[in-house]
């Protein structure tokens, strides 16, 4: 089957936005994505070492207040919901398949190791700046937070910056 | 008043529940846009695909316009909402290190969500990259004192756009703006794709892309955030202040002899002043840990009466209560002084004017301790007549 056409990315952004709008209407909060990996991280801290866990000054609030479990957090659950929405939208587009996203002229080894190091530098950036391009960009953004609008822009100088440099990995 | 938005939930696990649904769609709409998929999303690097700015600036101006104007007609209550506060240095660097960790992999933490769920071998690496991030910071945070300054750098006030002009800039007004400003940027993103798509040989991943819808999203917004500004015009302005009622000094004294028990006395002097002299029952307004707090707990419908030392003050604190009257005392301490523990002389001449005197007499005895007998004269010619409640010694008229 051939994978449906993306949508126009002006509806998409529409979605996107009525979807972040019911965010705040609902649960008084915007959308988010690396709260789930900083609270994952929490949790394996404290299987391994508990006092370490609570302890440490970047992950110990997690850990505070009655029943306070890392994952019993809105954001955690929106995830799960994020996994979910994702699947059904590729499976309804017949969009789901095993496969790597490269350009032509890279190995599937090295697209790899790139997608791995960029990874790293967005979990770091994401715990440094308190949230991603969804927490910061588009929640902050879509409520006029002054530190969001100043990550948005960042975020598109740097990726600006080094575009060229790993164009190999692309075009 | 408590508006519509955002709901209230009975308890926390069902306000949790919601994200199911809101991260559902939130999670379909990216898969739609095609953010599941690195290769389109990098596009927006080389400039033959600008999807991740028009379906992010898309979706930040309906948030935007949704947000403000259901604040502005008074549905939702902006102060019950987690908006991002501002560690401006902490944003600005992870901003740009995101930034370079987006075009290396081709992802974000959220798309990345989107493409492990569609199957992408790059997402879940990219992922397990963002695990082993978070991992390097968690580990280092109290290791590394400049990691935790730039982690904390700044202010971490909640500062709104809008705010960081030198001019007033209602945040509807700078919404406007920006939605004909990304018009503006929509078309010029369209004509870099067309030239870059030649350019690299390949065009956007959506060709199905009908540059027009840009046109029935962006006015349908900007006639909202229009409607929502005219209507939000009035309320912009601060609420009128609550204005205290002013008292005389003698009525307040009969108050007094009367025995009002709904009647609160707040001395706004100094500890010193308060010390020396004070108004019968009053307390100091600067022993009070917080006014609002003391004035909460009085009964509905009661009385509060502030007083200065000549002055009256002539607002009511926004912070203090509503349900209570607040009164003041004309002329203040020095007023209560005046004219209610100095005796005096009637200066009118018709018998309500004697009489009056004599009350007031009878009460400056009753607050000084003495009894005083008037000295009132006899009645001076009808001619001289004519002051109502003038009582000061030197009144002549």
């Amino acid at each position: 089957m051939k994978p449906k056409n993306y949508w126009n990315p002006y509806l998409a952004g529409v979605l996107l936005g009525l979807t972040l709008l019911a965010a705040f209407l609902v649960a008084g909060q915007g959308l988010g994505a690396s709260a789930a990996p900083k609270r994952l991280v929490a949790l394996g801290c404290e299987s391994i070492s508990a006092d370490w866990a609570h302890s440490n000054g970047s992950i110990a609030k997690y850990f505070e207040g009655e029943g306070g479990h890392p994952l019993k957090n809105w954001l955690v659950i929106e995830v799960v919901g994020v996994l979910l929405g994702g699947f059904i939208g590729a499976v309804s587009a017949g969009r789901l398949k095993g496969e790597v996203m490269r350009g032509p002229r890279i190995s599937v080894r090295g697209r790899l190791i790139y997608a791995f190091a960029g990874g790293a530098l967005m979990g770091l950036a994401a715990a440094i700046g308190r949230g991603c391009t969804s927490g910061q960009a588009l929640s902050g953004g879509g409520t006029l937070a002054a530190g969001g609008w100043a990550f948005m822009m960042m975020f598109f100088g740097g990726a600006y910056a080094v575009a060229w440099l790993v164009r190999r990995q692309w075009t | 008043m408590s508006s519509f938005f955002p709901l209230e939930f009975a308890g926390e696990q069902w306000r949790l529940l919601t994200g199911i649904g809101v991260g559902f769609f939130f999670g379909f709409s990216l898969e739609r846009a095609g953010f599941g998929n690195a290769r389109k999303l990098a596009g927006q690097f080389y400039l033959n695909d600008m999807a991740v700015f028009k379906v992010m600036f898309t979706a930040v101006l309906v948030s935007l316009t949704g947000v403000f104007s259901l604040s502005a007609f008074g549905l939702l209550d902006l102060g019950q909402i987690w908006i991002s506060p501002t560690f401006i240095w902490a944003q600005v660097v992870a901003g740009f290190v995101l930034g370079i960790g987006f075009v290396m992999s081709g992802l974000c933490p959220g798309t990345s969500v989107v493409s492990v769920a569609s199957g992408k071998l790059d997402g879940l690496v990219t992922v397990l990259g963002t695990f082993f991030g978070v991992l390097v910071f968690t580990l280092l945070f109290d290791k590394m004192a400049w990691l935790r300054s730039l982690y904390s750098a700044g202010s971490g006030e909640v500062i709104l756009l809008n705010e960081i002009f030198p001019f007033t800039f209602p945040a509807l007004c700078l919404i406007m703006t920006v939605i004909l400003a990304a018009l503006g940027a929509f078309i010029g993103a369209e004509k870099l794709e067309k030239i870059y798509s030649k350019k690299l040989g390949r065009g956007p991943l959506s060709p199905a892309d009908r540059p027009r819808m840009k046109y029935y999203v962006l006015g349908p917004l900007f006639l909202i955030a229009l409607a929502a500004a005219f209507y939000d015009a009035p309320a912009v302005q601060d609420p009128p202040p609550r204005m205290l009622v002013s008292v005389e000094p003698l009525s307040l004294a009969e108050r007094l002899i009367a025995g009002d028990g709904n009647l609160h006395i707040l001395d706004m002097r100094d500890a010193e002043a308060y010390g020396e002299k004070r108004l019968p029952g009053a307390r100091l307004l600067g022993d009070l840990d917080s006014p609002g707090e003391y004035l909460e707990r009085l009964a509905e419908g009661s009385t509060v009466l502030l007083y200065d030392q000549n002055l009256a003050p002539a607002e009511i604190p926004g912070t203090w209560p509503g349900g209570l009257n607040y009164l003041t005392l004309r002329g203040g301490f020095e007023a209560w002084q005046r004219e209610v523990l100095t005796p005096s002389e009637a200066v009118g001449g018709s018998l309500e004017d004697q009489e009056f005197t004599r009350r007031q007499n009878q009460i400056a005895g009753y607050f000084s301790g003495t009894r005083v007998q008037s000295k009132a004269a006899a009645p001076p010619p009808p001619a001289a007549g004519g002051s109502k409640k003038k009582k000061k010694p030197a009144g002549g008229c």
